[in-house]
C-alpha cells in the first residue's frame, strides 16, 4: 500500500522556457496532466507551458445559485401574496409581470452568493497545493508533480533535465547538501 | 497611434513588479481638506438623522447625493469589467482605480436607510410593487443595493488578492479565516483561471445589479412620488448617464493619480484618455438621445398629467438645474470632445470630465428633489405645479460634506489597497510589445484567453 501513495516534487525555474521544457519531459515520461501543477506569480496564457486544459466548475455555481435564489424569491412572493391577498387592478393574486422584479432580485442574489462560494471552493480551500516555495512569489516558476513512490526517480530526472534552480520534496531540497540553502 | 506609457510595456516579472498603495498623510493639504470634508459629511449625516428622521422633504438633497454616488462611484467599476470583457489592455492602469470606487459606494447604503424610512405608504400612489406587502419598497430596494455593493466589493477583493496575499509562507501562517479571505493564494494555474472567470462572472452580475438598482430607485425615489410622472425611459436614462459620469470620474481620478502619485503616474497617460474619450463621446450623445426620447413622447402626446411632470423636471420648476445639466453634461462636453486634441489628452479630458461630474449633480437635483419634497405624492396627477425646493445652508453643507466623504473614503481605500492591478499589468506587459514594422512603430498585442 505504501508504494501506492503519491508524493510531490516541486522544481523551480528561472525562465518560462525551462518550465515548459520540464512539463514536456514529464508528459513524455508518462505523467498525467492532472498530476502536474504550475505555480507562478504572474498569470501566463493557458497552455503556455504545454500543460493540459485546466478544468473548473465555477460557471456551474451561478446557475445553481440562481435556481436557489429564484426558488426563494417564488416562496417569498407566493407566501406574501397568499397570506395577504389583495386584488390589484383586477389582476390575479400572483401575477407574473408584477413579481418579476422580486424574482430577478432573488435570482441575482443567489447567483452572486454562489459565485463567491464557488471561487472559494474552486480555489481549493482550505488545503490548496502541498509544496510551495516563496521564490515563486519572487518571479520563479514552479512545476509541481504528484508521483507514486516507484515513479519518483522518473519525475526527478524529468524535472532535473530542464535545469531547475532548485528541486524540492517534502523533506527539503534535493539539489543541495543538507545544511545549505 | 497613441502609444502606451513606456513603463507599462517593460515591467519586471522577476522580481515581479508589485504596485504600492498610496502614501497619504494628514500633513498633505489635499488629504487634510478631504479629511475635513469627510468629517463634515459625517457630522451633517448625524445631524440629519437626529433632526429629520422621517421627514421626507428634509431628505430630498440627501437623495440627490445618494443618486449622485450611484451614478459616479457605483458606476465606475463597470469600466474595469467592460475592459476585461473586451480585453482592452489600454485600461490596465485604470482597472483598480475604477474598482476601488466600490468602497465609497458603500456610503450609498448608509444614505438609503433613512431615505427609505421617510417614504409614504405605497397605497394610493403609482409604484412598481402592485400591492406586494412583504417588505416593498424598503426591504426590496435595500436588498437590491446590498447585492450590488456586495458584488462590487467581491470584484475588488478577488482582483486584489494576488497583489495583497504576499508569499505563500505568509498565507500559510494566517488564521483559517484570513486564509479563506486570501483564497489560500499560491498562484497555481487553476487559481489564476478561477480568478479570471470570477472577475468576468461577477462583472456581469455587477452590470445586471447596476441596471436593476437604477430601475428600482428612480421609480421608488422619483416617479412614484410625483403623480403623473410615468416614464419607461427614465430608469435607462439614469443608468446610462450614470455610466457617462462613471467614465468621467474615472478619467478625473486618473488625471489626479498621474499628477499626485509618482508610481501610478508612470503608467497613466494619453492612451487611457484616447480610449475612454471615445466612449465618453458616445455616452454624451446618449444623454441627448434618452432625454429627447423621453421628452418627445410626452410633448407629442400632451397628456396633462405627464406634461405637468415634465414641467417640473425640465421646463418650469427646475429649469435652472435642467439648463445647467444640458450645458454641463451635453453641450459643452460634446462641443469639446469632438476635437481629437481634447479627447486624446488626459489633462484636457479631465477638465471635460469635471464638467460632467458637476452636471450630473444638477441632473439629480432636477429629478429627485421635487418628488422627495412633494407634500402630496398620492393620486395620478398633480393639481398644480409644486414650488421649487431649494437647498438651505444645512443641505449645501450636507452635499459638500458627503461628496467630500465619498472622495475621502476612496483615497483611504487607495491607501490600503494598491491603486494598480499588479498581476494584470505584469500580464499586459508580457503580452504587449512595441515592434518596428517597416519604418513604423506598431504595438503587437496578444489576446490569448
Amino acid at each position: 500500500m505504501q508504494s501506492q501513495a503519491k508524493r510531490e516534487l516541486l522544481a523551480l525555474y528561472e525562465e518560462p522556457d525551462q518550465a515548459a521544457d520540464a512539463v514536456e519531459r514529464l508528459q513524455s515520461a508518462g505523467f498525467d496532466d492532472n498530476d502536474i501543477e504550475i505555480l507562478s506569480s504572474t498569470p501566463y496564457p493557458e497552455g503556455a507551458f504545454g500543460e493540459g486544459h485546466t478544468k473548473h466548475r465555477l460557471f456551474a455555481f451561478p446557475f445553481a445559485g440562481a435556481a436557489c435564489g429564484m426558488a426563494v424569491g417564488i416562496a417569498w412572493i407566493v407566501g406574501a401574496q397568499v397570506s395577504l391577498p389583495i386584488i390589484t387592478g383586477g389582476k390575479p393574486i400572483v401575477a407574473v409581470p408584477a413579481i418579476i422584479q422580486i424574482l430577478y432580485e432573488g435570482t441575482l442574489l443567489g447567483a452572486v452568493l454562489f459565485t463567491v462560494l464557488g471561487v472559494l471552493f474552486e480555489s481549493r480551500l482550505p488545503d490548496g497545493v502541498g509544496l510551495y516555495d516563496d521564490r515563486i512569489s519572487e518571479g520563479y516558476i514552479g512545476i509541481s508533480v504528484m508521483a507514486r513512490e516507484r515513479r519518483l526517480p522518473d519525475a526527478q530526472i524529468a524535472l532535473e533535465e530542464a535545469s531547475p534552480i532548485d528541486l524540492l520534496s517534502k523533506e527539503g531540497s534535493l539539489m543541495h547538501a543538507p545544511g545549505t540553502t | 497611434m497613441i502609444a502606451p506609457e513606456a513603463a507599462g510595456l517593460k515591467l519586471s516579472l522577476r522580481p515581479p513588479y508589485r504596485p504600492q498603495a498610496l502614501k497619504i498623510s494628514l500633513n498633505q493639504a489635499g488629504i487634510a481638506l478631504l479629511a475635513a470634508l469627510g468629517a463634515l459629511g459625517i457630522v451633517m449625516y448625524v445631524v440629519k438623522l437626529i433632526t429629520a428622521w422621517g421627514d421626507r422633504a428634509e431628505w430630498a438633497y440627501p437623495t440627490v447625493v445618494l443618486m449622485f454616488i450611484l451614478s459616479t462611484a457605483t458606476s465606475a467599476p463597470l469600466i474595469a469589467y467592460a475592459s476585461r470583457m473586451a480585453k482592452g489592455y489600454w485600461a490596465l492602469p485604470l482597472r483598480r482605480v475604477a474598482a476601488l470606487y466600490a468602497v465609497p459606494s458603500l456610503l450609498s447604503f448608509v444614505l438609503l436607510i433613512p431615505i427609505m424610512a421617510s417614504l409614504p405608504p405605497l397605497e394610493g400612489r403609482s409604484n412598481l410593487w402592485f400591492g406586494f406587502s412583504a417588505g416593498a419598497p424598503f426591504l426590496t430596494d435595500a436588498l437590491a443595493l446590498a447585492i450590488l455593493l456586495l458584488t462590487g466589493m467581491a470584484l475588488l477583493w478577488f482582483s486584489a488578492v494576488p497583489d495583497l496575499a504576499g508569499p505563500p509562507s505568509r498565507v500559510r501562517a494566517m488564521s483559517r479565516w484570513q486564509r479563506l479571505l486570501f483564497l489560500n493564494w499560491s498562484g497555481t494555474a487553476r487559481q489564476w483561471k478561477v480568478l479570471r472567470a470570477a472577475n468576468l462572472a461577477l462583472g456581469a452580475f455587477y452590470l445586471m445589479g447596476y441596471a436593476f438598482v437604477h430601475m428600482l430607485l428612480t421609480t421608488d425615489l422619483g416617479q412614484s412620488l410625483l403623480p403623473g410622472w410615468r416614464s419607461g425611459i427614465f430608469p435607462v436614462y439614469s443608468a446610462v448617464t450614470g455610466i457617462q459620469a462613471g467614465i468621467a470620474i474615472t478619467l478625473l481620478t486618473a488625471a489626479l493619480m498621474r499628477r499626485f502619485s509618482p508610481e501610478a503616474g508612470r503608467f497613466i497617460g494619453d492612451e487611457q484618455a484616447a480610449a475612454l474619450g471615445k466612449i465618453l463621446v458616445a455616452a454624451t450623445l446618449m444623454w441627448f438621445y434618452f432625454f429627447w426620447s423621453d421628452f418627445l413622447l410626452i410633448w407629442y402626446a400632451r397628456l396633462p398629467s405627464e406634461v405637468a411632470a415634465m414641467q417640473v423636471t425640465v421646463a418650469i420648476t427646475y429649469i435652472l438645474p435642467f439648463v445647467l445639466t444640458a450645458v454641463l453634461m451635453f453641450a459643452l462636453p460634446l462641443g469639446l470632445l469632438i476635437f481629437n486634441k481634447v479627447r486624446q489628452s488626459l489633462s484636457l479630458i479631465a477638465g471635460v470630465s469635471a464638467l460632467i461630474v458637476v452636471g450630473i449633480l444638477f441632473d439629480r437635483i432636477r429629478f429627485f428633489v421635487a418628488p422627495m419634497a412633494n407634500p402630496s405624492p398620492f393620486g395620478h396627477a398633480m393639481h398644480e405645479l409644486p414650488a421649487p425646493y431649494w437647498p438651505n445652508a444645512l443641505d449645501v453643507l450636507f452635499i459638500i460634506g458627503f461628496i467630500g466623504l465619498m472622495f475621502a473614503v476612496f483615497v483611504y481605500a487607495a491607501s490600503r489597497i494598491p491603486v494598480l492591478n499588479g498581476w494584470e499589468m505584469r500580464q499586459g506587459s508580457m503580452l504587449r510589445k512595441e515592434r518596428t514594422y517597416m519604418k513604423a512603430h506598431v504595438l503587437v498585442i496578444g489576446k490569448p484567453d
